[in-house]
């Protein structure tokens, strides 16, 4: 199968990513997240063009570099299989069909009724739900990421600053210098913690053969 | 005309540098611009909106993008929002793609991945807050109706703390659901939506 698919000429390569990715944004709703399985599915079992072991880095690399999670994975599945052309007819499949179907809803949006109760008990009902997913997502991410009082007190700090207006580009923008010094600070810490750690253990080590020496000597 | 779009496609491209963690850090980002400081939108619109978009099939983000877009400017304001969410993307991507092997254990790297996250988990709390005063603190289906129903004396509550009872029953469902079982997304927003018309038909 994998021969075949390198044996396939560039364009059909390029029209496989289109349609792949077209297909995957426009059966997928939910987050960039929700479409895993089904990329593993028709990229890992189906196609054979990636190992599982790519997938996970790919999973790892589109929650690195910034940008939605679906044109990431779009992108480096698209790089992957066919380089830079690959890269920009995957993430153009994906664009596509979300694309059409919002402008067809935004452009019927004015001819709903919005004083319709049922409309709005609809859109009220999406949003309470909507509400828990992030909220669920967010917890997710909170376990996954903050792991010590320091952390919790930092993203405390920030969650305030939100509140407060003040401009969540710059929030972000500041959290990468403070990254920088956070990190910095972390591996000395763990350095030094590391160095007397080894002193303590060479310090015992000579406590223990001096004490041997001892019952040695008692024993002479 | 043109102007405008190419402000929008910057705009976006700003914010798909920005968004570290997913679709959803666009809340925050869209709301300071859109809603607080152009009021090209109200946040009951852009409720609405995000509503459309997770509805919808696609990335949340993509979708949000379009209709922000397509409400600015149109079609041509719609198409400058997406492209400017996915020109950075392909551009940093094809780049990383190639070195973050080389790259993702050297300071630069894990001190940035390590403060924009946890800015990310801040802002994603943060765009809860912004959906709970949406959904749960609001008046849409008011207190007075819920306390009628069942003969209740109910407290008499300030102005925005009043709580909607149908946005707690679906919120709190939804969370119950999705950590408890495996009921997919699609299911979920769509018994919300019938379970939301229904209760206002209820109440």
């Amino acid at each position: 199968m994998e021969m075949e698919i390198r044996t396939l000429s560039r364009g059909r390569r390029l029209l496989l990513l289109y349609c792949s990715f077209f297909r995957i944004t426009a059966l997928v709703v939910g987050g960039g997240l929700a479409m895993l399985p089904v990329i593993e599915e028709i990229f890992v079992v189906k196609r054979k063009l990636l190992t599982r072991e790519e997938l996970l880095d790919m999973t790892a690399l589109t929650q690195t570099v910034p940008g939605i999670i679906a044109i990431n994975s779009a992108v480096y599945i698209g790089m992957k299989v066919a380089g830079v052309p690959g890269a920009i007819a995957a993430a153009a499949g994906a664009v596509t069909p979300p694309f059409t179907v919002i402008l067809v809803i935004a452009s019927l949006f004015p001819h709903l009724d919005p004083k319709n109760r049922y409309l709005l008990g609809v859109f009220a009902g999406i949003r309470a739900a909507v509400t828990g997913m992030i909220l669920v997502t967010g917890c997710r991410m909170f376990r996954r990421t903050v792991k010590s009082p320091l952390e919790i007190a930092v993203v405390l700090v920030f969650f305030v600053l939100a509140i407060m207006k003040v401009s969540p580009a710059l929030l972000i923008l500041a959290a990468v210098p403070f990254g920088w010094c956070y990190v910095l600070w972390q591996t000395r810490r763990l350095a030094r913690a590391e160095q007397a750690n080894g002193e303590s253990s060479k310090v015992s080590a000579e406590s223990a053969s001096e004490s041997r020496r001892n019952e040695e000597g008692g024993k002479c | 005309m043109l102007n405008h779009c190419i402000i929008l496609f910057f705009q976006f491209c700003k914010f798909s540098v920005l968004c570290f963690g997913g679709g959803y850090m666009l809340i925050p980002l869209l709301t300071a611009e859109y809603v607080d400081r152009e009021q090209v939108l109200t946040m009951s619109e852009f409720g609405n909106l995000c509503s459309v978009a997770q509805v919808t099939p696609g990335p949340v983000g993509l979708n949000t993008a379009t209709y922000v877009g397509y409400v600015n400017e149109g079609f041509f304001g719609a198409l400058a929002a997406s492209l400017g969410l996915i020109v950075p993307t392909v551009l940093i991507g094809c780049s990383a793609a190639a070195g973050i092997n080389r790259w993702k254990d050297t300071f630069l790297v894990k001190g940035m991945l390590k403060g924009t996250r946890l800015a990310a988990v801040a802002l994603i709390m943060f765009a809860v807050t912004i959906f709970l005063g949406m959904s749960v603190f609001t008046q849409t289906i008011p207190w007075e109706a819920f306390g009628a129903l069942f003969k209740l004396d109910y407290p008499v509550l300030p102005e925005g703390f009043r709580v909607s009872p149908a946005g707690v029953l679906i919120c709190g469902a939804t969370i119950a659901l999705m950590l408890k079982t495996k009921v997919p997304t699609t299911a979920l927003l769509l018994g919300s939506a019938a379970a939301g018309a229904l209760l206002s038909a209820w109440f």
